[in-house]
């Protein structure tokens, strides 16, 4: 009479590869003390990899498991990858850094990884209940990360202000899944996708826990108007975990925000429609705007990143497959693109110190030419400026609120981005024709050369095979309409 | 192939020499230019008496496509016929005398080959505008001898008044072309095609037909030529439009003889020559022609009597010949224009030249006020000159002579009262044209020298790198006329250049002229003479005369000499409202409106957005909580009411 | 009926009052005291909708572990609650306003609103009718089956937060001492103690 059938655990593998993965290493790391940091480092990226392949291999068809609040199809496996990519490059970049800056603890992996299970549950989730856990496991493992040196008052500062708005956050997302629940009977994904398919009108108690649930996911993806976090958990944090937040948490929250959306909840699309252009646009504008005064590196790729997902967003405002594709395609070159910019500002250490300021750039192209000419690359293709891959980006999430008939939306995208390119464009002036500062510190570590030369090599090389990346993002996109 | 040679040898060298001229040195680089020049000159030749003299068929070369938009067919081509071939001679001797002058003139010039390179560059832009099959090519070559006619004019750019003369000569040019390019899009609206041997076809069919415009019937082919020949009066510098010419001769005296005197200035008859299949049909342009023509052959001359800069009593004596070429046009003597542009290349480049080196020698002394008494010094040069000089007086059997006295002959045979004016004027142009040019020699060569006497020592005949053009073209300004007048306005008039001119069949103006009674021959020659003579006897037998008679007629002495207040009147009528319109539109229009509400607008505007934006980051935990909380209060308010 | 009904008005009214008191109360002890107040009364809810396990839970964990530690908190750290009120009371009129107009839409919403759609029953786990088995019985039966995904990944959740915790706090300080078993039963007769002689008059 009760229920009691083990449900199938095959198709969350990944998934629980890497929870296990997470406890063992933790356990290494407790004997071995913090010296065994680098090899927990390295362990973990081992364990990522391993969970890519299995990623990787899985079946592309959907699987539903764990009464159907765990699902797996191509889109869930595009994100996965994406993240897991994420996160190895970024335990790779930070490994120096960490090192250098006295917080080697070994924690700091494992909390990377744990933050990883949590995006992993978050693209997979199904079910109101597994997306709010999916998310308080990612977004936990993230308050410690941004409080992860925490003699540097900063550092604490970043993270106490991210918990404290987090759980605000987190507190409108719960009462959007309650409001959702209390009108419909159920937190299925499914169940609400078969609800809303042909009219169905959403009422208005609905729509009002749409749109707090739309808040609770917007701040993850920090959204304008639930952005204010940002700049200072960027500046706050150190350099490597700025880099974390700034790609794959945005990937996984993004990815949440499009299945979301896109899967049970497209029959109300014209419902959520105007609250995404909304957002969009004060999120361009406002990235395009503040970024312009900042003097700190890590503050301005707040704005930028708030501005980017702005685009994205976009691309999510159509309500479409092609949208939908859009946005997956915007995800995999914003996060590369972001791995490089922050590989690049790890490089660069004037005596010793990690070069904060915009204008300790000056010079940099006559003092290590092939960083800067690394740097320019991806300002260019965060600024949008063709033949790089940013351009491609923005190019398909503006004609995909094209096709969809925003018009007014992707011009306001356009001038955004116009005026965007400003602050972007403005470091590759500083490090080309101002005056060359103190001299950088030389050699750049191998794991950063590496990470830029791949990120700098995708950026570049995208305009030539784009293929891959746009058959894969869209695979993706049609698994969220069945 | 030949006839691409011919083209692009000169564009080759310009390239070359323009963009590696430093590399390669003085030297080389005049050689290179030189001998790319020279040789596209010797198979002009070659061309000439081909096509010209000989049998040849006119040839097409199709180079590329430029422009293909709907009916909008632009090609890249050259066409040659006879018309074609006596430019091509003209342009490439010409052109390749100058550069080898040059070579001696510009000796101490810092900046040798960026002049060759210049000097190239507007011979190729000549021969695109002479080959051009199509009104667009020509335009291309019609704005390239524009651009390469300022950047010579402005050579010397230390000087601010050679830059001031450059950009006059480009604005005034702009008038002209403004009305040529009206003029071509006018003939693509009306033929749909630009290429001459479409419009050609089509023009007789268009002929007596009219629009409306601005309420006005208007003659289509009159309106369109009217444009067309409004550029040729530019390019030409006919009155109204010729302000530029004499001021032009701030440029380096190679320069006024190639473009201002040989090439370019004839762009424009070349073009109503070339496009006589269409002003034929439209006799009310042609009177027009006419009249303007006329009336600057005598203007012209009246002005050169009393300049004393060397140069420019040149150059106003080439506004007077081209406005005898234009008369010749509008009377539809083409051929006799045609050969007037012909012996007048040769006799306006040697008196250039000539001049040059008379400067050269006076070490840049221009003005003839403090010449004189050259003649013992450089023996040679003055016969040189005196040979330019009655070619330019029309003396018998010089060069002169034949297309001049053609040109007096084809107004005295023409009807109506337009031809009369043109009689009238062509006469006392022939009289004043011997009196200023032997005044200019008188000045220059003979009586007491009134140069400074060190100045007088230094000076020398010019070098044999200057020489030997000069007697190349001292030799064509004697003997061109003599060998080619059969062939251009002679018995062998049809054959030599067949299609390549029409003439409408009820009126044969070179026919009638031949028909001029014999007494009339010795007219012009008799007025010529007693110019020559007159100036004889005012500037070497009684040097106070003409003094005397400027204070005696003060105001008409001061209205002469200061070229009819020509440039003061456009001063005043053009120069200064368009430079009060263009500061108040720049102050008030630009800086104020579109500044202040456009870019620097803009610009205050996002800072002051940026500054906004960043203060909204406070730090507070507070407020950003309530940023977050009055957000979602907002959207969800936005859903109450709108929704 | 009647009976249920005034125990469900009067817990859910001291339940609002006590919550109001928390944030208005000048002391914070006696804030955290009205919030235990609170909880009681929420567990009191439970018991009247028959779950008696959730209620129990309630008390347990929420008043015995987490408001008593609050209450620890409040009391061992010495903040001056006076001066964090200052902002509180800057702020207040905004929160209000933005509070009320929330509440207000709320309402509209929740009186305007029918609960429109009804899911098909089958896609919710099917629920035992209450005589049958108890509550605890029911939970532990779905818990580790049907829930298992949702029960570990709070486990997880909690797995982290203790990593955050001893992460963020835990320091190992010079000059602490601690107990080490090992050392204590290893340590022999010959390190320990020693004898001498003491000369007699002249101490140690």
């Amino acid at each position: 009479m009760i229920e009691s059938r083990l449900p199938d655990f095959m198709t969350a593998l990944p998934e629980i590869w890497l929870a296990g993965a997470a406890m063992l290493l933790l356990l290494i790391g407790v004997f071995r003390g913090n010296g065994g940091t680098r090899m927990v480092s390295w362990l973990a990226v081992v364990a990522i990899a391993v969970a890519f392949v299995m990623v990787a291999v899985s079946p592309a068809e959907r699987e539903v498991t764990f009464a159907g609040m765990f699902v797996s199809d191509s889109f869930a496996k595009f994100a996965k990858e994406l993240v897991l990519i994420g996160s190895a490059a970024t335990i790779i970049m930070s490994l120096g850094y960490i090192r250098r800056e006295g917080m080697e603890r070994f924690e700091f992996p494992i909390l990377i990884l744990t933050a990883t299970v949590g995006m992993m549950l978050m693209v997979s989730a199904n079910d109101l209940i597994a997306l709010y856990l999916g998310l308080e496991l990612q977004s936990l493992s993230l308050y410690v990360l941004a409080a992860f040196k925490r003699d540097s008052l900063r550092s604490t500062e970043a993270g106490l202000k991210y918990f404290v708005l987090g759980a605000l956050s987190s507190g409108m997302l719960l009462y959007g899944c309650s409001l959702i629940y209390g009108f419909t009977g159920t937190t299925n994904f499914d169940s609400l996708t078969t609800l809303f398919q042909g009219d169905a009108q959403a009422g208005i108690g609905l729509v009002f826990g749409i749109v707090f649930l739309i808040a609770g996911l917007a701040f993850k993806i920090s959204a304008v108007p639930f952005h204010m976090w940002t700049p200072d958990v960027y500046e706050g944090a150190t350099t490597p975990i700025t880099a974390f937040f700034a790609a794959a948490p945005k990937v996984a929250a993004m990815s949440l925000f499009v299945r979301v959306l896109i899967s049970p909840l497209v029959g109300v699309a014209a419902q959520w429609q105007q609250v995404i252009v909304a957002i969009a646009i004060a999120s361009m504008l406002l990235g395009a705007f503040a970024a312009i005064r900042q003097t700190n590196i890590k503050r301005l790729m707040a704005y930028s990143s708030i501005g980017h997902m702005g685009f994205a967003l976009v691309g999510l405002a159509a309500g479409t497959t092609d949208g939908a594709q859009s946005v997956m395609t915007y995800l995999a070159i914003y996060m590369v693109m972001n791995l490089g910019t922050f590989a690049a500002i790890l490089a660069m250490k004037v005596k010793g110190e990690m070069v904060e300021n915009v204008s300790d750039l000056s010079g940099l192209a006559r003092t290590q030419p092939m960083l800067a000419f690394v740097l320019a690359v991806f300002m260019f293709s965060l600024a949008g400026i063709p033949p790089l891959a940013g351009f491609f980006a923005k190019f398909y999430v503006f004609k995909a609120a094209i096709d969809a008939g925003l018009f007014t939306l992707a011009i306001v995208g356009v001038l955004a981005s116009v005026v965007g390119a400003f602050y972007y464009i403005r470091i590759i002036k500083v490090m080309y024709f101002d005056e060359p500062g103190d001299a950088f510190d030389l050699p750049v570590a191998g794991e950063l050369r590496l990470v830029m030369t791949v990120t700098g090599l995708f950026t570049l090389l995208f305009v030539v095979f784009p293929t891959p990346i746009l058959a894969w993002a869209q695979g993706a996109a049609a698994a969220l309409i069945p | 192939m030949i006839y691409v040679l011919i083209v692009f040898l000169p564009a080759l060298a310009a390239v070359l020499v323009g963009l590696l001229g430093r590399r390669l040195g003085d030297r080389a680089s005049q050689l290179l230019t030189c001998l790319a020049v020279t040789a596209s000159a010797l198979l002009s030749l070659v061309v000439f008496f081909d096509i010209a003299l000989g049998s040849g068929e006119p040839q097409r070369v199709q180079l590329l496509t430029w422009i293909l938009s709907e009916e909008l067919r632009v090609q890249w081509a050259l066409y040659v016929d006879t018309l074609t071939a006596v430019m091509l001679v003209v342009v490439n001797v010409v052109s390749a005398l100058v550069h080898w002058y040059s070579i001696g003139y510009m000796d101490h010039d810092p900046h040798k080959p960026r002049f060759m390179a210049y000097l190239s560059l507007f011979t190729f832009a000549m021969l695109m505008l002479v080959t051009a099959d199509n009104l667009v090519q020509m335009f291309f070559g019609w704005e390239g001898v524009g651009l390469a006619s300022y950047l010579l004019i402005g050579f010397w750019y230390e000087k601010p008044s050679a830059n001031a003369a450059a950009i006059k000569a480009f604005v005034v040019n702009r008038v002209g072309d403004f009305g040529f390019a009206l003029g071509i899009f006018g003939i693509f609206f009306v033929f749909g095609a630009v290429d001459f041997a479409s419009i050609f076809q089509t023009a007789p069919n268009v002929a007596g037909k009219t629009w409306t415009f601005l309420g006005m019937q208007l003659d289509i082919l009159t309106t369109l030529t009217m444009l067309l020949f409004v550029g040729a009066m530019g390019k030409s510098a006919q009155l109204f439009l010729h302000t530029w010419l004499p001021d032009a001769m701030e440029g380096p005296t190679p320069v006024s003889a190639l473009i201002h005197a040989a090439t370019m200035v004839t762009a424009g008859v070349f073009m109503v020559c070339r496009l006589s299949p269409v002003f034929e049909y439209a006799p009310d342009t042609l009177a027009v022609v006419t009249i303007i023509g006329a009336s600057t052959a005598f203007f012209a001359a009246t002005v050169g009597l009393v300049q004393n800069d060397i140069k420019r009593i040149v150059a106003y004596s080439t506004c007077s010949q081209l406005g005898y070429m234009f008369m010749a046009v509008g009377l539809s003597a083409y051929s006799a224009a045609m050969f007037h542009l012909f012996t007048h290349a040769f006799f306006k480049a040697l008196l250039f030249l000539g001049s040059g080196a008379v400067i050269h020698a006076l070490h840049d002394e221009q003005d003839i006020r403090r010449m004189g008494g050259l003649w013992s010094i450089m023996p040679l040069t003055g016969i040189m000159m005196w040979a330019g000089t009655l070619s330019l007086a029309g003396i018998p059997f010089f060069s002169g002579y034949y297309s001049k006295d053609l040109i007096v002959e084809v107004a005295f045979a023409g009807h109506g009262l337009v031809a009369q004016y043109a009689f009238w004027m062509a006469l006392i142009g022939v009289f004043l044209t011997a009196f200023y040019s032997s005044r200019l020699m008188w000045m220059t060569f003979h009586g007491p020298a009134r140069a400074e006497k060190s100045v007088m020592a230094h000076a020398h005949e010019p070098p044999l790198v200057m020489g030997i053009p000069l007697m190349i073209l001292t030799l064509g300004a004697i003997a061109v006329g003599f060998f080619t007048h059969d062939y251009f306005t002679g018995h062998e008039m049809q054959e030599f250049w067949r299609e390549s001119l029409l003439v409408l069949g009820d009126h044969d103006p070179i026919e009638a002229a031949h028909h001029a009674p014999l007494w009339f021959k010795f007219v012009p020659l008799g007025l010529a003479g007693a110019g020559i003579a007159l100036s004889w006897y005012m500037y070497i037998r009684n040097p106070a005369l003409p003094r005397r008679i400027a204070e005696t007629n003060w105001p008409l002495y001061q209205f002469l000499l200061n070229k009819w207040y020509f440039d003061e009147l456009y001063d005043l009528v053009f120069v200064r409202p368009a430079r009060w319109l263009g500061r108040t539109l720049w102050k008030g229009g630009d800086g104020r409106i579109i500044d202040g509400f456009g870019p620097d607008g803009l610009a205050a505007m996002v800072g002051n957005l940026a500054r906004r934006a960043g203060q909204a980051q406070t730090g507070y935990l507070y407020h950003y909580a309530f940023a977050m909380l009055i957000g979602i209060a907002l959207i969800v308010t936005w859903f109450l009411v709108a929704g | 009926m009647i009976v249920q009904a005034i125990a469900f008005y009067l817990f859910a009214a001291i339940i609002i009052a006590s919550a109001v008191m928390v944030i208005a109360a000048r002391n914070p002890v006696h804030s955290v005291l009205f919030l235990i107040l609170a909880f009681f009364n929420a567990a009191g809810l439970f018991v009247l909708v028959g779950a008696e396990f959730l209620a129990m839970i309630m008390v347990i964990v929420y008043v015995g572990a987490v408001a008593v530690l609050f209450l620890f908190v409040v009391m061992m750290l010495d903040i001056n609650f006076v001066e964090l009120r200052q902002g509180f009371l800057n702020y207040l009129p905004v929160g209000a306003l933005i509070g009320l107009i929330l509440m207000i839409e709320l309402i509209f919403v929740l009186t305007a609103g029918t609960v429109t759609p009804v899911v098909p029953a089958a896609t919710g786990a099917p629920i035992p009718a209450i005589g049958q088995v108890t509550n605890t019985e029911a939970l532990g039966a779905v818990l580790y089956t049907r829930y298992i995904y949702l029960f570990q990944a709070s486990g997880m959740i909690l797995f982290v937060a203790m990593i955050g915790a001893i992460v963020l706090t835990l320091r190992s300080r010079d000059g602490v001492r601690r107990q080490d078993a090992g050392k204590q039963t290893g340590r022999t007769r010959a390190e320990s103690v020693e004898v001498r002689k003491v000369a007699p008059g002249g101490g140690v």
